[in-house]
C-alpha cells in the first residue's frame, strides 16, 4: 500500500493511505498514513454503521490538511465499540 | 496451499491482530529500497477536490476476473471500478483477510456510499470517475510487479482522471 501511495504522490497527486497494522506502516510508510485501532478487514468499522464509517473517513480525510511531514503516522483515538459515534 | 487453509488462517488472524504484527515485521524485512517522495502539495480545498480510490482488499466486479488466488504469492494485476458502480456490482476475491463483515458492507473497505454522500453534503468536491480495485498480500515476483509497473500505471491512471487527491484503503 505503501509502495502505491508513493507512486501516485510521484505524480504530484497527494495521498492519505489507512492502515490497521501499525508495523507494516512503520516498515514502508506512505506519504501520509493514518492507523486506524480496527480489525483488518473492517478499516472503516462495522457493516452498516454509517455514523462510524463517516467518523473514521472524515478524520482520514482531514489528514490532507494536517499531514506535515513525509512518512507521518496519525493514529486515530477510535476504539472498536467502546465509542459513540454521532450521526452527521 | 488450499484456499480453505487461507481463509481459515485469515479468520484467525484477523482476531488475533498480533500476529498481523509478527507477520508484518517479517514481511517488512524483504522490501528493499523504495524512495519516499515529498509530500505533493494540496492544491484544491476537499469541497473542490476530486477524488480516487485506491483499494487492496480484492474488489473488484462480479463481471470482471477475479484475482488469482491459486499463486501463493498472490496476484498483483489491477481492476478499474467505475465510480458509478452499486455495491451489489461489486465483490471481494482475496483470502488473506477475513472479509466477512465487507461482504456484507463494501463501505468497511472501499466507502464509496460514504463518498458519495460527503460529496452530496459539499464536503467534497467529486468523485473520480474511475477507481482501482488491487490485492494486498503480494510477495516475490508478484510484489515485483506492482513495483516495477502496477503502481505506475495506478498514478498514470489517476493523473489522466485529473485526480486531487487519492485515498489509499487496506484490506
Amino acid at each position: 500500500m505503501g509502495l502505491v501511495a508513493r507512486a501516485i504522490e510521484e505524480v504530484g497527486i497527494p495521498t492519505v493511505t489507512l492502515s490497521v497494522v501499525r508495523t507494516m506502516t512503520e516498515s514502508l510508510p506512505a506519504p501520509r498514513n493514518v492507523l486506524v485501532r480496527f480489525r483488518l478487514g473492517q478499516v472503516f468499522g462495522e457493516p452498516g454503521h454509517v455514523a462510524q464509517q463517516r467518523t473514521i473517513l472524515r478524520a482520514a480525510l482531514a489528514a490532507f490538511g494536517s499531514a506535515a511531514e513525509a512518512g507521518a503516522v496519525i493514529e486515530l483515538p477510535y476504539r472498536w465499540k467502546k465509542e459513540v459515534y454521532e450521526e452527521s | 496451499m488450499a484456499r480453505w487453509w487461507n481463509r481459515l488462517q485469515s479468520v484467525v488472524y484477523t482476531r488475533l491482530h498480533w500476529i498481523n504484527e509478527l507477520y508484518a515485521r517479517a514481511a517488512g524485512r524483504e522490501v528493499g529500497e523504495i524512495p519516499l517522495p515529498p509530500l505533493a502539495t494540496v492544491r484544491s480545498p476537499l469541497p473542490e477536490a476530486r477524488l480516487a480510490v485506491v483499494t487492496t482488499a480484492g474488489v473488484h466486479l462480479r463481471t470482471q476476473e477475479p484475482f488469482d488466488m491459486a499463486d501463493g504469492e498472490g496476484d498483483a494485476t489491477l481492476r478499474v471500478l467505475p465510480t458509478d458502480a452499486a455495491p451489489a456490482d461489486l465483490t471481494i476475491t482475496h483470502d488473506y483477510y477475513d472479509h466477512r463483515a465487507a461482504d456484507r458492507d463494501i463501505n468497511c473497505v472501499y466507502p464509496v456510499e460514504r463518498l458519495r454522500e460527503l460529496v452530496s453534503r459539499g464536503e467534497l468536491g467529486s468523485l473520480a470517475p474511475r477507481h482501482v480495485g488491487m490485492m494486498g498480500h503480494l510477495y516475490g515476483t508478484q510484489w515485483e510487479r506492482l513495483n516495477r509497473e502496477g503502481a505506475r500505471r495506478i498514478a498514470a491512471l489517476f493523473r489522466d482522471d485529473a485526480v486531487d487527491v487519492a485515498l489509499a484503503v487496506p484490506g
